[in-house]
Formats: structure tokens, C-alpha cells, sequence
């Protein structure tokens, strides 16, 4: 066990290659099908609704061959987070989030509306939801897949002169320098630690706790920096001129397999946002 | 096993590892077992090499000589602390213990040289004076002059000025043991004999016990009183150079290629020349081929 290994509690941007369904999907057909998840997610207000999201991703974990174990392990590193926001949010919502909904419970100057239950219910639901499916996406999809369909996706709009490559490009970059950082960020964590850096304690001291970490950022900057330069370098030395002309060594093609995906999604996304939910 | 233990006597050994395992990301898909079953000791004031190729677990050990890392499976014993124990006195352990890790100049962080050296003693709490004291003799023992360097900014210095001053960050620790993983790699050969002297200087002066990693032979060889070699996490030889390096076919299957001179001779013998094989430094080489051709002659 260490106190140091953040790479296991990371599970977007990396890929677990099962070969499911979802990771022979076409990466245009996953990715518009997150993102019509993604919006059912954020706009399901009940708890019912929420409840049908849930299935649904411990459906795709399934799908994925994603060990669920792994596909939680996310959560770890965010819990902290959650149970405070969903104190604050019982604690201090009180009459003012919907005047019109019924008390259930109240204590001193604490009072917990039916609405506001509801809303840390959904709130927390959400959340869970939206690393789902994110982290299925991610350990389903290789970066290269990720690049190609954004950048297919992204071409209609080319005539509204939007860099379609370039932004694929960057979206691609950004996700695959997660868990280097990580990696990096783990080596000073350890290195600081060696030379007596002391980095935790203090949790409840923001101002002094950011100062503590100073040892870790400063390098993990320069470090970003540096390997940020490195990449350009190694992009020029191998006369890259961005999309203008590209070929690719796999075509992407669409079976009826591919459009079932985004149709069931579009068909599941439908219904929970439309669907009468009581509560 | 340690067949010899000459320089060291009967003394209680300051690191005792026995029987470690690790695996790595466990829980997950991706886990990976790093160390099968690794034992060996580190004694007062001798300097202990651990070779091994890239993935042959010795980042992960030395992780555990300061308590990165406890101990699932297996006993990490430092200076009397017992790593497994989870009230042990981490702070008392990573002040015995320095560990310089690969390219440690990623981890210098302020912007004059003094204050980063002087970012482990503040840490601790001490007073000022004694602060300046300890990054005073910290520079000076890696070669960086205290007065001409403790105002420069980092950002300004060389890369081996640079890796001497993370060095002297580890020391103003005033540890009693430094573990360096891999201390001289990516230094031009200036830098990397002038880094070396200042270790063999390190031992010399202030008796200090010193842990070398390295994939390379020759880095090693030289100075080892005992070797340990690693091998896809298990520990395949140990010994004094000579011992290890007896057995030279074997390293070889392992994928670890002999110091250069004691290749030589080796092949000089393969061939029938009555050589000794114990060189394995370039002096001892040297000896061994004066000693054949005046024999020769």
C-alpha cells in the first residue's frame, strides 16, 4: 500500500482494451452517444429519472467489460467532496430552494424540505452518472479513435471556418496528458517527501495547504511546460501541417451496429427526459 | 543472501528488508507484480549496490528504504523502525534515510539555489542558523561554494550544477544513509566523474552509508563492497563484485553485460591466457594484462 499511488484512483483518460462491443463501436457513433447521455444526465430532475441513469450505467460498465470495481474507483478522490457538498446543501438550503415544498424534517434553525432532499439525492446521482460515463468513454476509446471521430464529427462546420483537426487535436492532447501528469505528480509528491516535504496535514487551512503543495506544482508546471514544448518540436520534426490533406491508415466505416448505439441512446435519452417521473 | 560481510562486522544492520513483495495498481486491471520475495540488508558505513535492468523492481525498492511505500507482504526494517507498523515514526525514517531518485533535478523548485537546499531543515523546524549550517556543508560537500552559489537563481544553473544542488537538498537532511538511483545517468563525463569523486568522498569523510542503483555495471562495480542483483523483482546473486561477477555467463543470460574490463578478461581466459579474472575496475584490468605479458615475456 502506498500513500502515494494517485494513478489508481484515476480512471478517465486511460484505456483498458477488453475488445466489448463499446470498444469496437465507432468512436463517432460513442461519442455522440455520450454526449446525448450526457445531456440526459444533466437535465433529469427526478429521482426516478436518476435512478433509470444509474441502470443504464452500470449497464455500459457491463457492456464495456469494465471490471465495476474499477469503474467506481474514480469516486474515491471525489467522495470527500460530495459528502460536503450534500451537507452544505441540507444544511444551508433550507426554505429558500422551492418555499412551496412540504418540510420533512426540522431542527433548530435547520430545515430539510422534500425539494431539497431530493435535490442532494439527484445531486449526488449525477455525479456518479456523469464519471460513468466519461470513464467508460475514456477506457473504451483510444485517443486516436477520439481524435479521428471528433474530428469527423466536428467537419460539417468547417465552412463556419471551425478548426475541426486542430480542436480534435487539443481535446485528444488534454486527455491523454492526464495520467502523465499524474504519474509526474506522484514522483515529486514522493521526491518532495524524501527530502522531508511535509504535504498533508493542514486540510482545513486552504490558504496553507495550497502553500504546501507549492513543491509539487511549481515542478509539475515546468514539467507541463516542457513536455508541451517537447511535443511541438517532435510534431514539426515529422512536418506536421495540422488536417489539410490527411490521410489515415484506418477509414472509419459505419455498420448498422454503429447507428444502433447513438439511436438507442437518442431513444433511451428521449424518453427519460420526456418520461412522467411521480417523484 | 550476504556471504561476506568484511567491512561490517557483527554491527545490527541499518536497513533489513525480508521477504518483500509488491505489486503494483493493485485492485485494478492493470496490476502488476514488481517484487517477488526480496531480501537484503544494508550495514553501517558500506556501500551496497543494487543492479538490475529497467523493470527489474529497483525503483520500487528503494521506495520502501524510506517508507514511501509499507510493506503488504514481507518486513522493511529501518534503522530499528518497522515499516509494517502503521504508528512507525515516518518523520524519524525519511531522516535517516535520503533517496535521491532518478533525474532529481525535476524536483528543485525554488528560485535561488540556497533556499531550495534549505527546503528539508525548514521543513523540520530548525532554528536559522543551524538551517544555514546544514546548507552551507550540504553545497559545499557536492561541490557547489555556499557563498558563490546559495543567491543564483536555479533556473540559471547547469544541468550537473543543477542535479548537485538536488543532491545537497537531500543532504541538508543529514541522513545516515543515501540511496541514489541511478545518480550519474544523462550527465556528460565531466560531470558524471566529478559527481562519482564527490560520492566516493561522501563515504570517506562522512561515513556515510551509501546505497548505489544503477542498470549499469561499470557505475557500480567500482564501488560496491556488496552487490545485490535484481532480476524481474527477484534477487538472482549477491555478494562482494568478485563473487558476482564470477558467475558472469549467468548475468549475462540475465541480460546484464559485465563491466567492460572484466569482459575483457574474461574473453582473454575463454581463450587460454592464464588471466585472473577478479579485475574490474580499468587499474585492476591493467594489473592483470602487466602481469600476463610480463609473464609472457
Amino acid at each position: 500500500m502506498s500513500e502515494f499511488e494517485l494513478l489508481r484512483n484515476i480512471t478517465i483518460g486511460q484505456y483498458l482494451p477488453t475488445a466489448s462491443y463499446l470498444h469496437r463501436l465507432d468512436p463517432r457513433a460513442k461519442i455522440v452517444a455520450a454526449l446525448l447521455l450526457t445531456v440526459a444526465v444533466s437535465f433529469t430532475p427526478t429521482v426516478l429519472g436518476n435512478l433509470c441513469l444509474l441502470a443504464a450505467c452500470a449497464g455500459l460498465v457491463w457492456l464495456g467489460r469494465i471490471p465495476p470495481s474499477y469503474a467506481l474507483r474514480g469516486l474515491v478522490p471525489a467522495l470527500p467532496f460530495l459528502v460536503i457538498l450534500a451537507v452544505l446543501q441540507l444544511l444551508f438550503f433550507g426554505r429558500n430552494y422551492d418555499p412551496a415544498s412540504p418540510v420533512i424534517f426540522q431542527w433548530g434553525w435547520i430545515v430539510v424540505t422534500a425539494a431539497v432532499a431530493r435535490l442532494v439525492v439527484v445531486s449526488a446521482a449525477r455525479f456518479v452518472e456523469l464519471l460513468a460515463v466519461t470513464s467508460v468513454f475514456t477506457l473504451s476509446t483510444r485517443t486516436t479513435e477520439l481524435t479521428r471521430g471528433i474530428e469527423t464529427l466536428l467537419r460539417p462546420f468547417r465552412r463556419l471556418r471551425v478548426p475541426s483537426h486542430e480542436l480534435a487535436l487539443v481535446a485528444t492532447i488534454a486527455v491523454r496528458f492526464i495520467p502523465t501528469f499524474a504519474l509526474e505528480a506522484e514522483r515529486l509528491l514522493k521526491a518532495q517527501a524524501s527530502r522531508g516535504g511535509r504535504l498533508r496535514g493542514g486540510r482545513w487551512n486552504f490558504v496553507a495547504s495550497a502553500r504546501r503543495l507549492l513543491p509539487i506544482l511549481v515542478p509539475l508546471f515546468t514539467y507541463a511546460l516542457k513536455r508541451g514544448e517537447e511535443l511541438i518540436v517532435a510534431m514539426e520534426a515529422r512536418a506536421y501541417t495540422g488536417g489539410e490533406g490527411r490521410t489515415a491508415y484506418t477509414v472509419l466505416r459505419s455498420t448498422w451496429r454503429d447507428w444502433l448505439a447513438p439511436l438507442a441512446t437518442l431513444a433511451f435519452s428521449f424518453f427519460i427526459l420526456r418520461a412522467p417521473f411521480p417523484f | 543472501m550476504p556471504s561476506t560481510v568484511d567491512s561490517a562486522g557483527s554491527r545490527a544492520p541499518l536497513l533489513m528488508v525480508e521477504d518483500l513483495w509488491h505489486t503494483y495498481m493493485i485492485g485494478t486491471p492493470f496490476e502488476q507484480l514488481a517484487l517477488r520475495g526480496v531480501t537484503l540488508q544494508v550495514f553501517p558505513g558500506e556501500v551496497v549496490g543494487i543492479i538490475g535492468q529497467t523493470g527489474s523492481g529497483k525503483s520500487t525498492l528503494i521506495q520502501y528504504f524510506n517508507g514511501l511505500m509499507r510493506p503488504v507482504r514481507g518486513r522493511v526494517i529501518v534503522a530499528g523502525h518497522d515499516l509494517g507498523d502503521p504508528r512507525v515514526d515516518i518523520v524519524a525514517i525519511r531522516q535517516t534515510v535520503g533517496v535521491v531518485f532518478q533525474e532529481p533535478e525535476s524536483q528543485v523548485f525554488e528560485r535561488l539555489v540556497g533556499d531550495d537546499v534549505a527546503y528539508g531543515p525548514r521543513q523540520l523546524g530548525l532554528a536559522l542558523p543551524e538551517i544555514r549550517d546544514r546548507v552551507r556543508w550540504a553545497m559545499e560537500l557536492v561541490g557547489l561554494s555556499f557563498e558563490a552559489f546559495k543567491d543564483r537563481y536555479t533556473f540559471t544553473l547547469s544541468a550537473g550544477e543543477l542535479r548537485k544542488a538536488a543532491l545537497a537538498g537531500v543532504l541538508a537532511m543529514r541522513p545516515r544513509v543515501l540511496v541514489l538511483d541511478e545518480p550519474t545517468a544523462g550527465l556528460d563525463p565531466g560531470s558524471r566523474d566529478e559527481l562519482r569523486a564527490r560520492l566516493d568522498a561522501l563515504r570517506v569523510r562522512e561515513h556515510l552509508t551509501l546505497v548505489l542503483v544503477s542498470h549499469d555495471m561499470d557505475e557500480v562495480a567500482r564501488r560496491g563492497d556488496r552487490l545485490y542483483v535484481l532480476h524481474r523483482g527477484a534477487m538472482v546473486a549477491s555478494g562482494t563484485p568478485q563473487e558476482v561477477f564470477r558467475a558472469g555467463a549467468r548475468l549475462e543470460d540475465l541480460g546484464l553485460a559485465l563491466p567492460e574490463a572484466a569482459q575483457v578478461l574474461g574473453r582473454l581466459r575463454e581463450r587460454g591466457y592464464p588471466v585472473s579474472t577478479d579485475g574490474l575496475s580499468i587499474d585492476e584490468a591493467e594489473h592483470a594484462l602487466a602481469a600476463l605479458l610480463e609473464g609472457a615475456a
